[in-house]
């Protein structure tokens, strides 16, 4: 081929690239499809193209049909920054996701920079909504709000002696550094203070050094693979200690892990479950999802990810424009009240959600996480 | 003084894993020189084939617990004996005369391989043994106990004690000693060195695969890359008590168990692993060929 010819050839298929673009509103949907968090990739993919295909019933967005544009993170950091640069460049206007904070983190300069607004579902940590970003917005809430909401917890046992658990990780430290400061406030003693190593699969030397230091409750920060052993081997050694877990403890492969035996009693912070979403919204949603998938959602990251779906449908709506900062102006200005499935939702002018949204739920002896008034 | 006990204990209980991992490490070493990188992955494939083989036959449900745990284990040992022998004949025999980097470099990209393919087949998630074990406790000097947690110590003793005198009382574990300490000269003595490599990828790869299957059905859970982090924790055992040495191998395996535990009670938990390692360290500055290792010259 000679140079001029490449040239044409080139440009014929650029041109052709954006008419392609322009028949449809492009939404990426970056999530974990594969890795240890494949599970809540797979739910965050249901939600989204259920609400996506619904839309496009109604007419789509602006006259045209939304497009989701699917990008694997793996749950992996390094994996989620090519895939959030491979979303830039397939003319996107917004990206829903993701779950896990240092995943999401990787992702949100190259998306900002790119002018696309990012609504992640999973990701808490504090330090997200901190850095100044105008595109990036989140719909579930902050490790903060959930310090808060566990310290309440624990006064509520009336604990004297607490242990702290971590796992090193930056959303458990995290919290556990949140938590630790609120009953460092309080004059509520703290026996103990320690990370654990995920990924092992013995921990009695662990909790032989947690029992001696003698807490009333332990709260342990981490995810649920590592809880599940823990409840497990807490009941091997006959130990009664009651046991508090953070909202990434919420999987009811907790369960199968720990044993319904090992397991009932044990408390954790979370986001409603979708069974205990209560809005006429939630309850005729939680029904279309079942509907199309023959059971309900089971995650409420992947229906959190659906809100971030419907807020950005709606803005786009709202301003009759794809241009980011006209949306962000919209969130942040105008959306309040929303009728999201998980309750209310408006923005900050951080992007992070206005109102409370963590709930205390306790295993019952049958294995299922029941909500506590 | 409860707590020391009852952290040798939780020690014990780890290291023995460790030890039997570290059998295969050690023996492999001692007689190709060679550090199998996949024996981590060997193991966890004989948690997983474990797993299956108990689901997918409910053997609990028609043999009777203690049955039903003897053929599995022996099933289990078998068939990770299989891709033991497997892995040696397509990964390190046409490497066997090549330069050593070689053969690590192939082991490792075993490893990887071995690994992912267990993820094609299985999933990514967790994966969880069914509960067929007694939960029960006893008192043992004292301390409340799971039965679980000495029957592991015991068939992992037993386990090494027999592998010990098989190599030091058969033919065959003479072969391999003699295959370990000169395989010129052990060829010459009419030796067939080909077929003791194998027995030693059958031996090291069985035990490895019989540590897997306690790990699942003590621990419940088990994942696809769990054996890399018992893989490291066993290779760091090996080395301790001696790579080569196979006494070494148990002694090097309870040894970490017993000082990780410790580690954890008395120092940091989040710092147990570098406890750990810091031993190794001190003690290869004091005895560069490990505990039990012999100083042996170097071969001209």
């Amino acid at each position: 081929m000679t140079k001029p010819m490449r040239l044409a050839v080139a440009m014929s298929l650029l041109a052709f690239g954006s008419a392609r673009a322009a028949d449809t509103v492009k939404i990426g949907l970056m999530a974990p499809m594969t890795g240890s968090w494949a599970s809540e990739g797979q739910e965050m993919k249901r939600n989204v193209e259920l609400l996506a295909a619904e839309q496009n019933a109604r007419g789509g967005l602006l006259g045209k049909q939304i497009e989701v544009v699917l990008e694997d993170d793996g749950g992996d950091p390094r994996t989620a920054a090519l895939a959030a640069q491979r979303l830039t460049t397939r003319g996107v206007v917004a990206v829903i996701g993701t779950y896990g904070s240092a995943v999401t983190e990787a992702t949100q300069n190259i998306l900002d920079e790119a002018g696309v607004i990012q609504v992640a579902n999973g990701s808490t940590a504090v330090r997200l909504t901190e850095k100044g970003l105008k595109h990036f917005f989140r719909t579930c809430p902050r490790d903060d709000e959930q310090g808060r909401v566990g310290a309440a917890t624990l006064e509520k046992l009336k604990a004297k002696k607490v242990a702290l658990l971590h796992d090193s990780s930056a959303y458990s430290k995290g919290l556990a550094d949140e938590i630790a400061a609120i009953l460092k406030k309080r004059n509520i003693p703290i026996a103990f203070f320690d990370a654990l190593t995920p990924k092992e699969q013995d921990y009695s030397a662990i909790l032989t050094r947690l029992k001696a230091a003698g807490p009333d409750v332990v709260f342990f920060t981490g995810y649920y693979p590592e809880a599940g052993l823990l409840l497990k081997q807490k009941k091997q050694m006959g130990w009664k200690v009651p046991f508090i877990g953070g909202d990434a403890i919420n999987n009811p492969d907790l369960v199968k892990i720990a044993g319904k035996d090992a397991a009932a009693g044990f408390q954790f912070l979370s986001p409603p479950v979708p069974k205990d979403l209560d809005t006429p919204e939630a309850k005729a949603y939680v029904a279309s999802y079942q509907k199309k998938y023959g059971e309900a959602p089971s995650s409420i990251y992947g229906v959190l990810a659906g809100d971030g779906f419907r807020v950005v449908a709606k803005a786009i709506e709202a301003t009759k424009s794809t241009d980011a900062d006209k949306l962000r102006a919209y969130l942040v200005g105008q959306l309040k009240d929303f009728p999201g499935f998980t309750g209310k939702i408006a923005f900050n002018d951080k992007g992070d959600r206005v109102g409370e949204l963590y709930r205390v739920y306790a295993v019952d002896a049958a294995g299922n996480f029941v909500l506590q008034k | 003084m409860e707590q020391f006990f009852q952290q040798v204990t939780n020690g014990l209980a780890v290291g023995s894993i460790y030890a039997l991992i570290a059998l295969g490490y050690t023996m492999v070493y001692g007689v190709l020189r060679l550090i199998n990188f996949a024996h981590g992955d060997l193991f966890t494939y004989g948690a997983y084939l474990g797993m299956t083989l108990l689901t997918s036959f409910l053997l609990h449900d028609h043999l009777g617990l203690a049955l039903a745990l003897v053929v599995l284990a022996v099933m289990v040992m078998g068939l990770v004996a299989v891709i033991g022998v497997i892995l040696e004949r397509a990964a390190y025999r046409p490497l066997r005369e090549s330069p050593r980097l070689s053969a690590v470099v192939s082991a490792l990209g075993a490893s990887i391989f071995l690994q992912n393919a267990l993820m094609l087949v299985y999933g990514a998630r967790y994966q969880v043994y069914p509960d067929v074990l007694p939960q029960t406790t006893v008192s043992f000097l004292g301390q409340q106990m799971p039965v679980m947690r000495l029957a592991v110590v015991l068939v992992s003793v037993t386990i090494m004690a027999a592998l010990y005198l098989f190599v030091q009382k058969t033919k065959v574990g003479t072969a391999i000693r003699a295959a370990a300490i000169d395989q010129g000269a052990a060829r010459l003595m009419g030796i067939d060195v080909n077929k003791v490599v194998t027995i030693v990828f059958v031996i090291g790869p069985a035990l490895g695969g019989g540590a897997g299957l306690l790990v699942g059905l003590y621990y419940g859970q088990i994942s696809f890359t769990m054996g890399w982090i018992y893989g490291m924790k066993a290779f760091t055992a090996a080395i301790l008590g001696g790579i080569g040495n196979i006494p070494g191998a148990m002694v090097g395996g309870l040894l970490l168990g017993v000082v990780e535990a410790l580690g954890a009670a008395y120092l940091s938990i989040a710092w147990k692993d570098a406890f750990a390692f810091l031993v190794l360290i001190l003690i290869l500055i004091v005895r560069p060929s490990g505990l039990l290792g012999e100083r042996v010259a170097e071969k001209v």
